[in-house]
Formats: C-alpha cells, structure tokens, sequence
C-alpha cells in the first residue's frame, strides 16, 4: 500500500547519497558552501520525510508507502522498503536527528570538511535504509552498509585513541553481524523448506512456522547481532570507547540512531519470526536487561569524563528499552518504543551539550568545570531541561517512556518491575551530582570565565530538541496512537503458538536438517 | 584418429591467442628497442579478438579431439575472466617494465604462451589434457616470477615456486596414473561411470588416486596445506605478474577441480565434499589469521589470496548447482578487487626500494583521493563489507554452504571473514587516519595504472549494486 503514490521512501533514503556526490564535485576550499549544501538537503529531507506522519494510516498495521522492485531475480530478493507504526518514528527521528548533528558540526569540524560532510550523509543512507528495508537481505546490505560511515567518522575525526575505538567499534559489530548473515541465509532456505517459497520478504517470513529446535538457533545468531548493536550488558563494551573518541555529530547519531537499529532488528526479527523463543528467552533478556539499567547508572556514576557519563547512561537507557520489550505487553512495548525515540533527542542532545563546552575548553573532565550557571545562563538552561529529560522527570519525555516501561513489566513480571524502579533513583544520582559539579557550585576554574554563551546555531538545534521533549512529555498520545496498531499485531504474532503447527505433516523431515551438521 | 575441421572450432579462442603469441615472437625480431611498446598493444589486440571471438561462441557447445578437450558455457566463462585478467595485467605492466628496463618481446609471449595452456586447462575434459596444461602454464609461470632477473629475491621466488611446482605436480601425475590404472581411460566421462559400477577396493584407490590429484590442484589454487609458495611469490614476482598469478591460474584451476569432481567423482562426491570441508576450513582459517600480521602489501595479499580460495571452496564443498555458479560468480568478482588492489601495491612501490610496504599508504587518502578512495573500495570488498561485490559473492558462496546443511563450514566461513576485517581495514586506517608521513614516499604517477584501479573501483561497485545479471550468467554457465 503507498497512499502518495509517489516512492517517498526511496526519495528520502537516495536524496542525501546524491548530495554526497554532488559534494565530491566541489572544491574542498569551499568549506562554508559544502557545510550549507550538505545542511540544505538534509533539511529538504527532513521536510519531504514529514508526509510520512501526516499520511500515515494508524488504522492498519500493514505496511506502509510501499515500493517494490526485482533486485536479484534468480534468488527472489527485492528491493521491498516500507514503514509501519514502529518504523515510522524511527525513520522521523533519523532525518530529524541528522541536520542538527550535522549544524553542530560547522566549528567543531575544521579539517577535511568536504569527505566530512560526504560521509555523514552517505551515513543517512545507511541509517534510513535499515529501517525502511522489509526484504531481509536488502536489510543486512544496509546493516553493514551504515557501519562504514561511522567507522570513517571516528577514526578520522575522532579523538586521540580513535584508531582502537573505531576498530573496536568495526570489528565488534561486524563479527556479531556476519552469524547473522548465516541466520538469514538459513531462514531463507527453512522458508522453502516449511512453506515451499523462496523468499526474502521479511513480512511473509513472519508467519513461517518454525519448530522450537530451530527457532533457538536462529533467535541466538539474531539476539548476538542485535545485542551488541543496542548494546546489551554484557556486550557493551564498544560503546564507551566508540563514544569517548567519536567527535560529537559521531556520537549524536551513534547513541541517537545507529543503536536503535539494535532494538529495531529485536522488533523486526526475534520478536515476530520466533515467538516460541522470545518466550523462553524473556527472562533472561529481561534479567540482562535490568543488569543493564544498573550497571550503566553504576558505572556513568564514578565517570569523571561527561561524555563517558552520558554514554554509560545509554547502556543504562536502552535498559529500559529492552525491558519493555521483553515484558511483551502492549503498554511495555509502546514504552520501549517512545523510550527509543526520547533516549535519541535526550542522550543526543546531551551529547550536543557536551559538544558544545568541549568546543571552547577541549576538555570534557566534568573537574575543570564548576559554576557555569552565572556564566552561560543559557547553555546551564538547555543542560538542565536535558539532564532532567534523561532522569525521566514527570513533564519530560523520559518519564512518559520508563513510565510506561515499568507499567508494562509489572504487568507480567512484578517482581522485576519493582526492583528496576529503583533504577530511576539511581539515573537521578549521576545525572544530578555530574549537573551540580558542572553548572552549579563556585567558579574555581579561572579558564572558565572567558566561556561564551550559546550562539545562534547552536540556539538553532538546541530549540527543536526542548521541543519534542516537552512534546512528547506531555501529549505522548500524537505518537502513541500512530504505534497503537502495529504493536498490538507484533504482539499478536509474538504470541501465536507454534505449537499447533509442530504436528502438522510439514514439520516431519525437520530431523534430518539439524542432524546433518557438515 | 583422424581430427576434422569441427574439432578446430572448439579451440578456435586459444588458437587466436596462439596466433598472436607467435606473431609477437616473430615481429619482435624486428622491432628497435625504442618500439618495443607494440609488442604489449598487439598483445592486447589478440586478447580483446579472443574475448570477442570467445563471447560470440559462448553458448555453443562443442566436444573435441575425442573428448579430450570440451567447448561449454563454463569453459567459454572461464576463458573470457581469463582473458579479460590478461588484458589488465598487460595494461598494469606498461610502465613497469620500462622502468625496470625489460621491455621485451618475451614478455607477453611467454604470458599469452601460459594463458593458452590455462584456457585449454578450463576446456579440458580428460586428465591427459588437464596434465600437459597444468605443466605448460607453469613454466610460464616460473620464469615470468623470475622475470627480474637481475633481482635475487626474485631468481629466488622463481627457483622456490618451480620446485614445489614439480613436486606437486609429481603427485598430479602419479593420481592420474593410479586412475588410469584402474579404469583404463583418462576420460572423465569414463572415469565416472566405471567408477559407479565399481567395488570398494576400486573405490578406495579412487579416493587415494583423488587424494593425489588435489596435491596437484590444490597447489595451483593454492589451498592449504600446499599454500606455502603463495606469499613468498607474490613478494618476489613483478608486481603485475603477482596480480596475473592471483587470478588467471586460479580460474582455470577451480573450474578444472570442479570438473574433475563434478564429472569425474560424482559417485565418490561424499567423500571428496568430506576432505574439500577440511581444506576449505583450513584454507580460509590459514590465511587470514597468517595476514593478520603481515606488513607488506604484496604478502598481505598473498596470505589473503590463500583465504579467498578457501572461500571458493565452500561453494564446492556445498555440491550444488548454487555453489558452483557461486565460485564462478566470485571468480569473476575477484577480477576486480585482487587487481585492483595489486595495481596500488604497484602505485605505492617505487624505483629505488620496490617497496610495498603498508606503511608507504599513510595519508595516501588524501594525497590521492581517488586512489585512496578505490583501495578504500577493495579494502571493504576483500572483507566482504555491502555493497561490493565480494559480498555478494561470499553471501552466495556461504548461502550454497546453508542450504546443503553446512551450518558450521558457512559459520567458520563468516567468522573468517570477520577476522579478515581486521587487516583489511588495518590498510585503510593507514591511509586515512594515521597522518601524513613527513616525506611522503614517491609513487609511480602512470595513468595505465591509474585507469586500472579506477575501473576496478567501479566494477567493484556497479556488481555490487546491480548482481542479478551476472549471477544468473555463472549460474546457467555451469552445465554439467
């Protein structure tokens, strides 16, 4: 189904890659006229993406502003892209979250600026494609596609250990998605095998039945890549390193995008494709979770570096995200979803926060600072509204998200709903005691009196952010009821038992592929 | 035994080359020293008529010289990657060879004499055949490794590679005997349905005598354990030489080891896929965990052309008709990548110390950004990184693994390729986030390699992209 008749989807996901090589066509002296070009398209894209919102049907949860093409015809793989409610909000908060990355670039940014800019938007290809591709090779084309980019963002502009952070980064993500290239390249052939199509078309393998021995398989070989990816305890230790050394547009998208593909892929694959598992594993991923929650509030609570704070918050954060999801109930999984976005504008925006200060003293040690609220009144303002955002108090977005979350685990797991609400205390430690060490107290550093106040460009991106967390911190319902549907079917298909099928006749010759290892 | 005009159709593309290999060495003769120059265009022109005369036959089929030599898609296919490597390794060592001062006719007669024997290696259909090709293309390719003849290192590469070669080809013709032996024909046709009727002593000495023959096979592919001349040539040989080797040689070679067991062994098929398991395990395993510590580029890729043969491998360890078309497929892709990759080894190595080492690419991104943009390209091809072509054809090669049930080959092959990452991208860091040296190295500024790499670049890219018409070309070019 397309309502525009019209391939809006392939028009925002192509626009930035041919800006990109417009780009290389320009001189690199002309540092400022690329920083505009690459900004204008990204705005461009931002505002052609908007229809996606405003024309989406929250009545169905088919997919939506479909495309279809033959890629690859001998094997069935096409080029298959639409969204749905969970998608949506993904895709929104990419060409939301990129243009202000890439504005909060245009100082930061001195050397190479041209390949800069070819790469982030090159970035937003792979960044958009993920979440609009519905044909499960396309997706893993763009999976490891988007990691390209980032590896370049950080080891080139990164910082001074960038080399071993964005190797790790690579390497870790790779190794976790290559069993997943496996995974795919057998459900393909399961596929066959149990309904007798071949096909890639990530909504028709939804329904395949799978019997419980080969679900587990495939639900590890998925779990693995996603895991790292979001990341999950105790597969986060890229993360850190790849934040610390990222230059601040890197880590805005790193914590605000690339690792909501890991929650997304949860969503898409493990979720629907293998419900009995998602069972069976509901506990543990929900205990992996919850250790999440505590051990990135632990850690982010002795960090003396901000940005190294905030990004063991997101370990903490996206904690939550997976809590709600695993608790599979449909106001947990609603709140997993919101949680994505917020823990995007929040943690990216505190990231942009940290950018900013980073830009005037080039040091991030939350020491050098002290009493900035009588010096920068309108930095201390937006670092308050996100600090507080990101401790999930009522009236922000963050509450809405770990509100829902927590209604959601206590629903099926009580008694791992009440021990995460203790989490929330823990956020407001680390936040708060970082806020009070930076903002508040006296003056001691005298290199802090010559700071200068927020300028205009970075007043430009910071607004837009305080918006949506007001927003969806106190009308959540414009984004809930575009989500309603499509969780209520993701869970209705998390739920369907494959018990039924395990005894029809389909299932029998099951033995002889597992047996026959090599 | 009487041979028709019919028969000569089915040679007819190693004919042309021939043809033009024996002109070369006749106007040679005749050429001042200054035109020498022409002897490399005619050689060109010989192999664009074969690849054009080869593609206008690409879907006859014809059986020769009582069956000693077949003309199918899959030989056709072979022929034109051939033929096609050959065109850009000649196009790769224009410069090359007159700034070593060897600019002389042999060159190219010597390599069209080799690449005749490898197409007649693709289109043979019978072990006798499979032999004398095998041993022709060698000694072409012992002396172009020692082409430099006044450079020990690469004397020595040569007197390596030439007594390992006899070696292995030792147990080539000693395998060939036993099956002789046994059967009383070295027709593979012959050979598989003796061998289906035959009882288990007969088969016990088949699955030796195959034993042997992979020695042979084995080291031409370069397959672990008979990898070990691989770097220590590639290092030694001229660089456009090393690019030839990692490539043409290896077409022919897998699409004969394929044919051999396809046809040959098909009744013995589960035991051979059981050994050709091992070896690509080992194969791959070896190769990328040896790169990983390698420091010159030339060796890198060696190590790395061990791997990739180890990936093949698996497409015909997989037995089906999806793995097959996967090796051919990955054959064809490898054109692009390996050469392209060579010809910036090429770039980086200059007069003085024909150096290639790694560290001669810092800040090559920036100095040469196309360059450094298509190294780049190979860099994330060799790993297997979307949208390339090398990882399409991995994904096909291990999805042949999958659907024959080989979980755990297709698994090491994916965890392999991880680790193959590591020393890939260990390149493009160095040129592109270890700074600029402070005297950047000279490099060789010649447009023919400059072309070469771009049009690697972009065959790189566009198969990458847009796989499904060449996919379906490998698929249907294997026949039997």
């Amino acid at each position: 189904m397309n309502q525009l008749h019209f391939p809006i989807l392939s028009l925002i996901t192509f626009l930035p890659l041919a800006g990109a090589i417009l780009i290389a066509f320009i001189n690199e002296k002309n540092e400022n006229f690329i920083r505009y070009f690459t900004f204008g398209i990204l705005v461009i894209d931002f505002i052609i993406s908007l229809p996606l919102f405003f024309a989406f049907d929250p009545s169905t949860y088919h997919m939506q502003f479909v495309e279809r093409m033959p890629w690859i015809k001998s094997l069935g793989f096409q080029y298959y892209v639409g969204v749905d409610g969970i998608s949506l909000f993904l895709v929104l908060l990419t060409t939301f979250l990129t243009p202000i990355a890439q504005l909060s670039t245009w100082k930061a940014v001195n050397k190479k600026v041209k390949l800069f800019n070819i790469v982030i938007l090159f970035m937003q290809t792979g960044m958009l494609g993920v979440f609009i591709s519905l044909d499960m090779f396309l997706f893993y084309v763009f999976w490891e596609v988007q990691l390209i980019p980032m590896y370049l963002m950080i080891g080139i502009w990164g910082g001074p250990n960038r080399v071993f952070a964005t190797m790790k980064f690579f390497l870790y993500t790779f190794a976790g998605s290559v069993l997943m290239m496996v995974a795919i390249m057998a459900l393909y052939f399961l596929n066959h095998h149990y309904t007798g199509v071949y096909t890639s078309d990530m909504v028709k393998l939804m329904s395949t039945p799978l019997p419980a021995h080969i679900q587990l398989w495939l639900f590890l070989a998925f779990f693995v890549a996603f895991a790292i990816k979001v990341p999950m305890w105790p597969f986060h230790t890229w993360l850190p390193w790849a934040h610390v050394e990222a230059p601040t547009a890197g880590s805005v998208l790193l914590a605000g995008v690339l690792l909501k593909m890991g929650t997304y892929g949860f969503l898409r694959f493990n979720l629907p494709m293998f419900p009995d598992m998602t069972h069976a594993f509901a506990v543990l991923v929900i205990v992996l979770a919850i250790i999440g929650i505590f051990y990135g509030a632990f850690v982010a609570m002795v960090q003396p570096d901000i940005k190294k704070l905030v990004a063991y918050s997101s370990v903490s954060h996206l904690g939550y995200s997976m809590l709600g999801m695993f608790a599979l109930t449909q106001v947990g999984m609603e709140g997993s979803i919101l949680q994505m976005l917020n823990h995007g504008i929040s943690t990216g925006a505190l990231f942009l926060a940290v950018g900013i200060v980073y830009e005037r003293r080039h040091t991030r040690l939350i020491s050098e600072y002290g009493g900035l609220a009588s010096l920068v009144p309108v930095f201390a303002t937006f670092f308050m509204i996100f600090t507080l955002s990101s401790i999930a108090v009522p009236g922000t977005n963050g509450f809405v998200g770990e509100f829902m979350i927590l209604l959601g685990a206590f629903l099926s797991h009580p008694v791992y709903g009440i021990i995460v609400a203790f989490g929330g205390l823990f956020s407001a430690v680390y936040m708060l005691t970082m806020y009070k060490r930076v903002v508040f107290l006296k003056v001691t550093n005298p290199k802090n009196l010559e700071l200068e106040d927020m300028s205009k460009r970075e007043w430009a991106y910071m607004v837009p952010l305080v918006l949506f967390v007001f927003w969806i911190g106190l009308y959540p319902n414009t984004f809930l009821s575009k989500m309603r549907v499509s969780v209520e079917h993701l869970l209705k298909q998390t739920n369907r038992t494959v018990q039924v099928s395990m005894t029809s006749k389909q299932i029998q010759p099951v033995k002889t592929v597992v047996v026959k290892k090599g | 035994m009487l041979y028709s005009m019919k028969d000569l159709v089915a040679i007819v593309p190693e004919l042309i080359v021939t043809a033009f290999a024996f002109a070369i060495l006749l106007i040679d003769l005749w050429l001042p020293k200054r035109m020498k120059g022409f002897n490399g265009i005619l050689a060109l022109v010989g192999v664009l008529v074969a690849v054009g005369v080869t593609i206008s036959m690409y879907n006859l089929n014809a059986v020769a010289f009582h069956g000693m030599v077949v003309m199918d898609r899959a030989s056709n296919f072979a022929n034109i990657v051939i033929l096609l490597v050959t065109f850009v390794v000649i196009i790769m060592g224009f410069d090359f060879l007159n700034r070593e001062n060897i600019n002389i006719g042999e060159y190219y007669e010597i390599m069209l004499f080799s690449v005749v024997a490898m197409m007649v290696l693709a289109s043979s259909y019978n072990l006798i055949t499979i032999f004398i090709a095998i041993e022709t293309l060698s000694i072409g390719m012992y002396i172009l490794t020692g082409f430099l003849k006044n450079k020990n290192e690469s004397v020595e590469g040569a007197m390596k590679y030439f007594i390992l070669g006899s070696f292995a080809s030792s147990f080539l013709v000693l395998g060939i005997g036993l099956l002789y032996g046994l059967f009383g024909s070295a027709d593979l046709n012959v050979i598989k349905s003796a061998l289906s009727g035959a009882d288990s002593l007969h088969k016990w000495v088949t699955i030796l005598s195959f034993l042997l023959i992979f020695v042979g096979f084995g080291f031409k592919i370069a397959a672990f354990p008979f990898h070990s001349w691989t770097p220590d040539v590639y290092a030694a040989a001229p660089t456009p030489v090393s690019a030839f080797m990692s490539i043409a040689p290896k077409v022919a070679g897998f699409l004969v080891l394929m044919r051999f067991l396809v046809v040959g062994m098909a009744p013995i098929q589960v035991e051979w896929s059981k050994v050709l398991w091992i070896i690509a395990a080992l194969t791959m395993t070896f190769g990328n965990t040896v790169a990983l510590w390698q420091k010159d580029l030339k060796r890198l890729l060696g190590y790395s052309s061990i791997a990739h043969a180890g990936y093949m491998l698996v497409g015909i360890t997989a037995a089906n008709a999806l793995g097959y078309g996967a090796v051919m497929f990955y054959l064809f892709g490898y054109l692009f990548m390996n050469l392209g990759a060579f010809a910036v080894a090429e770039f980086i190595s200059t007069k003085e110390d024909r150096g290639t080492e790694i560290e001669n690419l810092r800040g090559m991104g920036y100095r040469y950004p196309l360059i450094g943009l298509a190294m780049l390209m190979f860099m994330f091809c060799l790993a297997g990184v979307p949208p390339t072509v090398g990882f399409i054809g991995k994904y096909y090669l291990f999805s042949a693994a999958v659907k024959s049930h080989l979980y755990w080959l297709a698994v090491i092959g994916v965890i392999n390729s991880a680790i193959s990452a590591y020393f890939y991208l260990n390149i493009v860091v160095t040129m592109y986030m270890k700074g600029e040296p402070e005297n950047p190295p000279a490099v060789l500024n010649s447009l023919p390699l400059k072309i070469v790499v771009l049009v690697g670049a972009l065959g790189v890219a566009y198969i990458g992209v847009f796989p499904g018409s060449l996919l379906d070309v490998a698929l249907k070019s294997i026949t039997f």
